[in-house]
C-alpha cells in the first residue's frame, strides 16, 4: 500500500483560484478546498456551550469548591530591589484559621521586582489568608533599582541581572524567534533580522526618515486572575484545576515541580476567563504558583485554592514590553523603498522577550535592504510575557507611523507606498478592497480639507498590516470521536477553550462529516484525560484541532460505511442528514439511529491525528514552510483639537485566517482584537513610580481598559484563502487580528492633525504637543 | 420603594463627605493609627441593632427564594453568594467596583456585590444571574446573548447580563445602541464584545420581559 496518495486540489482566494496536485499523506483526508461545499462548518453557529456561560452554570477555577478546600495567600516583595534579611513565618503559623506556612524566598536573597514571592500560607478562609499575611515578620535590605527603560540602558544604572539570562519562552511565543544572546549591563542583544546591505541602501536614499518611536507596558488584564486548585489524591498523584490555555503545560509543569509521572497528573479546565498569552504552565511568569499551591497542599493535607488579587495580576503574571524604536527610511526620489532599519530596545521587567515582531522585516519585503534589531533591557519589574501577538502591535505602530512621515516627505500616498512595497497577493488583494469600500481616497481629501480649515474637530484615516504565520502543529492533537449504538456523537479532546470557540467548532466538524445536526454533537475538552491536545497560543488552536477531529470523524464514518454498505449489499449509497441512502432506489433507507443499531458492541470509537502542515500557499511565511497570513486595517479616528481627546470612529477590518470555520466566532475574535487593539493605541499603560519602583496603576480603574463607549464602529471582512494546509484549511486569527490597529489609529491620527504622535498612548497631552499647544513632557 | 440598599462602600463614602476623604488622602488631621485587622472597639448601637463582630443572622430574598444566613458583619453581598451560597455565577473581578463583573439587581438595581456589604440587603430582593433563567430555561435576553454571540471567555457576561436587564426592565425606556452602551459603561469586557452585546440587547428590546425568580 502507497503511503501516499495524489489528489487534486483548488486553491486560492477570491478570484485568483487554480488548481494544484500534491502527494497527502496515507490515510488523510482529501482536504476542503474551494469546491468543496459544506453545509455547516463555515457557517455562523451560536456557542454550544453559550448556555452555560449566560446562565452562570460555567464553573471557572475560581468557583471550583472542595471538601476541606483551603485559601492560599502570597506575600510578596514590596521592594523593586531588595535583600531578604531575616523571615520569621512563626506568626502566621499561630494565625486564625491557617493550616500551612511556606517560605518562598531565603534569607540573603536578592528580591528583583516589587511583587515577588517572598512568603504564602493557607487558611481556611480567604479573609484568614490575607490576615496572616500581615502576622509574617520579613526585613529588608533595599538595594538601588532601575524600573525605566531608558535609564536602565545608561552605563552607570543599577544592574537588574548579574549572571547571564537564559531566555524562557512558552506556547504563546511566535515559533522560532528566540535567539543566541550576548549581555552587556542591562541590555541583551539578540541577533538581527537581516537582509541585503541596509547601510548601503540609505546611502542610495534621496529622501530619509529618521525617528524614535515608543510604545508603554500593556498588561493583559484578563477578567480571571490566574489561579489553581490543586488536590493531592495520593502522594504521588494530583488533580489540579486552573486557569489555563494549556492543559499540557499545567501537567508538565506540576510534574517536574513535584516529581511525578505526567500521566499521574490530571489538569481540568472547564472554563477559563481569558488569557490573552499569559497562562502557560502552572505557574505565573513572576510568580510560583503551582509549587506554592501544590507544595501548601501537601503540608496541609487539604486541596488548596490559590487565586491571585487583581493586584498580584497586575504585578507579577506578565505584561506586554515597552519599546524605544528608532526607526531610518530611506527612498529614491520616486519613492521606490531602499532600507528599512530598526534598532529596537524594550524591557521585559526582569525578563527576556521584548522584541517587535516581524512587521518591518517581513510586510514591506520588496525594500531590498532591511534590519531590525531588538534588545532586551533589564528592568526591576516583573517579567513580560507573551502577549497576544507577542512584539507585533509595538514593531507595527513604529514602522507603520514611519512609513506614513515618509510617504508625506516623499508627497506620495501611503496606501500606494505600502502596495508597492508588499509582496504578499492577499495582501495586496486587501489593501485595492479596503480602498474602495472605506473611501479611502475622498476620506483623506477631507481629512486636508479639514486641517486646512482649521476645525476643531479633524477626522483622518490610516491603514497597517499584520503578519502571521500558519503554525499550526502537526501530530500534536489526538481527537477522539464516538458514535454509540443510540446514535450519540461524542467528540473529546484535552485542549481548553479560552473564548475562542474551539468547542463549537469542533463540533461542527463533526456533524459535517457524519452529516448530523450540531445540536446532536457532544463535545467533551478542557481534561487533560481526554487525550493529547495543544496549547491556546500562536493563534494555533483552530489548525491544530480541527483536522485531527475531522481524521478521527472520517475514520468513524468509514466504519458506519462498511455496516451499512453490508446492509445495503454492497449496492452504491449516499449520505445526507437522515442517514444512508441506496442510490436510485427510493425505498432502500437507513436513518442514522437504524445505521447506529447495526453497531456491534458498544460504539464505534477512532481517534485522529493530522501530519505536518503540507499544500500550497499564495505566500510563505518567512524562514519556514508554513504559509504567511494577510491582513490589513483601515481606521478612521476623530481628534478634538481643542482637548486633544482621540477617539477611534470606525474600522474596516480585512483578514485571512485560511477557511473561515464558523463565521459568527470568528468575526467576533476580530473584533476583539481590534478593541483590544485601540485600548492599547488610546488608553491602557502601566505607570510606574520612579521614585519607588512601584506599579501606581495595579487595578482596572486607573489602568483603564476599553469600555463599551470606546469601541468604534467595526466591520469585519473575510478574505477566505485556501491554501490545502490541512485538511480542514483553517489557519487563525487570533493574533493577526490585533496586530496593525494601534499603528492604523496613529497613521489616521496624523492624517488628521499633520503632525505625528510617536508615543503610545496617544493620550490628550501628547497630541496637544505635536499641535504645538503645550509643551511635550520633559520638555 | 428605595432606590438604593442603605450602605455601599460607595454610600458610605458619600455620606462621610468627599472633603473628610481629600483630607484622609493628604494626611490631615492625624489620627491615631488603627490596626486594619484589629476587633472593630464595641460602637454605641445604632436604632438599638448594632451587628457584630461575630456572624449575625441575615434575612433577603435571592432570585425569588427567601433566605436566613449567619453572616459576618464585614462581608461582602459577593462573598456571601459566592462562598456561603454557591452562587458562583457572579464574578469576582477587580474588588472595587471598577469592572461591573460582579454586578447583582437589589431591589430591580444594579450593584456592584464587591461594594455592598451582605448586611445591607436585609429584607431586599436580590436576583443574579443564576435568578434570570425562570426554571432552569434561559431567559430571552440570555439566549439572545448566545445567538449574537456577546460572549467570549464567558467572564463578564453574568454582570453584563444583569446590567442589560437593568436596562430592558426600566419602564418608558426607549432603548437604542447608546443606552446600551451606557448601561453596560460600568461594565469591562476584555475580549471585546461589547458591540455584540449592543446587537443582542436591541434584539430583544421593547419585548415584554418574563417575570423571573425561583
Amino acid at each position: 500500500m502507497a503511503d501516499t496518495t495524489r489528489v487534486k486540489l483548488r486553491v486560492g482566494f477570491a478570484d485568483q483560484l487554480r488548481d494544484i496536485e500534491f502527494e497527502l499523506p496515507a490515510g488523510e483526508p482529501r482536504p476542503w478546498d474551494a469546491t468543496s461545499k459544506l453545509e455547516i462548518v463555515g457557517k455562523p453557529a451560536p456557542r454550544i456551550d453559550g448556555p452555560a456561560r449566560v446562565t452562570g452554570a460555567a464553573r471557572y477555577t475560581h468557583d471550583i469548591r472542595l471538601p476541606g478546600l483551603l485559601y492560599a495567600a502570597v506575600l510578596r516583595s514590596p521592594h523593586p530591589c531588595a535583600t531578604l534579611g531575616a523571615l520569621d513565618l512563626g506568626p502566621a503559623r499561630n494565625a486564625p484559621g491557617v493550616v500551612a506556612v511556606l517560605a518562598l524566598a531565603k534569607a540573603g536573597e536578592r528580591l528583583l521586582f516589587a511583587g515577588q514571592d517572598v512568603a504564602a500560607v493557607a487558611a481556611r478562609t480567604p479573609q484568614q489568608a490575607r490576615a496572616a499575611l500581615r502576622q509574617i515578620s520579613a526585613t529588608f535590605a533595599p538595594e538601588p533599582f532601575v524600573v525605566d527603560t531608558r535609564t536602565a540602558m545608561e552605563a552607570d544604572a543599577p544592574i537588574v541581572h548579574r549572571g547571564k539570562v537564559e531566555e524562557r519562552s512558552t506556547e504563546g511565543d511566535e515559533p522560532g524567534v528566540a535567539g543566541g544572546a550576548t549581555q552587556k549591563g542591562n541590555v541583551r542583544m539578540s541577533p538581527s533580522q537581516k537582509k541585503g546591505d541596509v547601510d548601503r541602501g540609505l546611502r542610495q536614499a534621496r529622501v530619509t526618515h529618521e525617528a524614535t518611536y515608543s510604545t508603554q507596558v500593556h498588561t493583559h488584564s484578563a477578567l480571571e486572575t490566574h489561579s489553581l486548585v490543586l488536590r493531592w489524591d495520593s502522594p504521588t498523584t494530583m488533580t489540579a484545576w486552573c486557569s489555563t490555555q494549556g492543559i499540557f503545560s499545567v501537567r508538565d509543569e506540576l510534574a517536574e515541580i513535584f516529581e511525578l509521572k505526567p500521566q499521574d497528573v490530571r489538569v481540568i479546565t472547564d472554563f477559563m476567563g481569558g488569557g490573552f498569552g499569559a497562562k502557560f504552565g502552572a505557574s505565573a511568569p513572576g510568580s510560583r504558583l503551582g509549587f506554592i499551591a501544590g507544595e501548601l497542599a501537601r503540608q496541609a493535607k487539604a486541596p488548596v485554592a490559590l487565586l491571585l488579587d487583581r493586584r498580584e495580576e497586575q504585578l507579577c503574571t506578565g505584561n506586554r514590553p515597552d519599546s524605544l524604536q528608532q526607526v531610518t527610511l530611506g527612498a529614491t526620489a520616486d519613492g521606490t523603498l531602499t532600507a528599512i532599519k530598526v534598532l529596537a530596545h524594550g524591557s521585559a521587567g526582569i525578563g527576556t522577550g521584548a522584541g517587535v515582531g516581524r512587521n518591518a522585516f517581513g510586510i514591506y519585503s520588496r525594500c531590498p535592504n532591511i534590519r531590525v534589531a531588538s534588545h532586551d533591557v533589564f528592568t526591576h519589574a516583573g517579567p513580560a510575557t507573551a502577549f497576544r501577538a507577542p512584539g507585533h502591535p509595538q514593531g507595527a505602530f513604529a514602522i507603520e507611523l514611519a512609513l506614513d512621515e515618509l510617504a508625506a516627505k516623499l508627497g506620495k500616498d501611503p496606501l500606494d507606498l505600502r502596495i508597492a512595497h508588499n509582496e504578499h497577493p492577499v495582501r495586496r488583494h486587501q489593501f485595492e478592497l479596503g480602498r474602495q469600500r472605506f473611501r479611502w481616497d475622498e476620506r483623506r481629501k477631507q481629512a486636508v480639507d479639514q486641517r486646512q480649515r482649521n476645525t476643531r474637530m479633524r477626522r483622518g484615516v490610516g491603514v497597517a498590516a499584520s503578519i502571521w504565520g500558519d503554525f499550526g502543529r502537526g501530530k500534536a492533537v489526538v481527537a477522539t470521536v464516538s458514535v454509540g449504538r443510540d446514535g450519540s456523537v461524542e467528540v473529546r479532546n484535552g485542549l481548553q477553550d479560552i473564548g475562542g470557540g474551539i468547542t463549537t467548532v469542533m463540533a461542527q466538524v463533526v456533524a459535517e462529516v457524519l452529516h448530523r445536526p450540531l445540536a446532536a454533537v457532544r463535545v467533551r475538552i478542557g481534561d487533560s484525560e481526554l487525550g493529547p491536545g495543544v496549547g491556546s497560543g500562536g493563534s494555533t488552536t483552530t489548525a491544530s484541532v480541527t483536522p485531527a477531529v475531522r481524521a478521527a470523524a472520517e475514520a468513524v464514518k468509514r466504519q458506519l460505511d462498511a455496516l451499512a454498505s453490508k446492509h445495503f449489499g454492497g449496492k452504491p449509497m449516499r449520505w445526507d442528514n437522515h442517514g444512508v441512502h441506496r442510490v436510485g432506489v427510493t425505498k432502500g433507507s437507513l436513518a442514522f439511529a437504524e445505521l447506529c443499531k447495526h453497531i456491534d458492541g458498544e460504539a464505534i470509537v477512532a481517534t485522529g491525528t493530522r501530519p505536518e502542515t503540507y499544500g500550497a500557499y499564495p505566500m510563505k511565511f518567512m524562514g519556514g514552510n508554513s504559509y504567511q497570513i494577510a491582513g490589513v486595517q483601515f481606521i478612521e479616528v476623530e481628534v478634538d483639537t481643542w482637548t486633544g481627546l482621540v477617539r477611534a470612529t470606525e474600522v474596516l477590518a480585512l483578514h485571512d485566517c485560511g477557511r473561515v470555520m464558523n463565521e459568527l466566532s470568528c468575526r467576533s475574535q476580530v473584533q476583539g482584537g481590534i478593541i483590544l487593539g485601540t485600548s492599547y493605541a488610546l488608553m491602557e499603560q502601566r505607570v510606574m513610580d520612579t521614585r519607588r519602583g512601584v506599579m501606581l496603576n495595579p487595578n482596572l480603574e486607573s489602568y483603564k481598559i476599553a469600555g463599551a463607549l470606546d469601541v468604534p464602529n467595526i466591520e469585519v471582512v473575510f478574505t477566505e484563502v485556501h491554501t490545502g494546509a490541512n485538511n480542514t484549511g483553517a489557519i487563525g486569527i487570533g493574533e493577526p487580528a490585533t496586530i496593525p490597529t494601534a499603528a492604523a489609529i496613529a497613521c489616521a491620527l496624523f492624517n488628521a492633525i499633520g503632525a505625528p504622535v510617536r508615543d503610545l498612548p496617544l493620550t490628550p497631552d501628547r497630541v496637544l504637543a505635536a499641535l504645538g499647544m503645550i509643551p511635550a513632557r520633559g520638555d | 420603594m428605595s432606590d438604593s440598599p442603605r450602605f455601599t462602600r460607595r454610600t458610605l463614602f458619600r455620606g462621610i463627605g468627599s472633603s473628610t476623604l481629600v483630607a484622609g488622602c493628604a494626611g490631615q488631621p492625624a489620627r491615631p493609627p488603627v490596626p486594619v485587622d484589629a476587633e472593630p472597639a464595641a460602637a454605641p448601637p445604632l436604632d438599638g441593632a448594632a451587628i457584630g463582630p461575630g456572624p449575625a443572622p441575615l434575612r433577603f430574598t435571592l432570585n425569588g427564594a427567601p433566605q436566613t444566613v449567619e453572616v459576618a458583619p464585614s462581608a461582602t453581598l459577593l462573598e456571601l453568594l459566592r462562598h456561603s451560597l454557591d452562587a458562583t455565577g457572579s464574578k469576582l473581578v477587580c474588588d472595587r467596583g471598577a469592572c461591573g463583573a460582579c454586578t447583582v439587581l437589589v431591589d430591580g438595581v444594579p450593584r456592584p456585590s464587591c461594594m455592598t456589604l451582605a448586611h445591607d440587603v436585609e429584607d431586599r430582593n436580590v436576583t443574579t444571574v443564576e435568578g434570570l433563567a425562570a426554571q432552569g430555561e434561559p431567559s430571552r435576553l440570555q439566549r439572545a446573548f448566545v445567538e449574537h454571540d456577546a460572549l467570549q471567555c464567558g467572564y463578564c457576561t453574568s454582570g453584563m447580563l444583569m446590567s442589560c436587564q437593568a436596562l430592558l426592565d426600566r419602564p418608558g425606556q426607549r432603548i437604542d445602541g447608546d443606552a446600551v452602551k451606557r448601561a453596560i459603561s460600568g461594565n469591562l469586557c476584555r475580549c471585546g464584545t461589547y458591540p455584540n452585546i449592543v446587537a443582542a440587547v436591541l434584539s430583544v428590546a421593547g419585548e415584554p420581559q418574563a417575570p423571573r425568580g425561583a
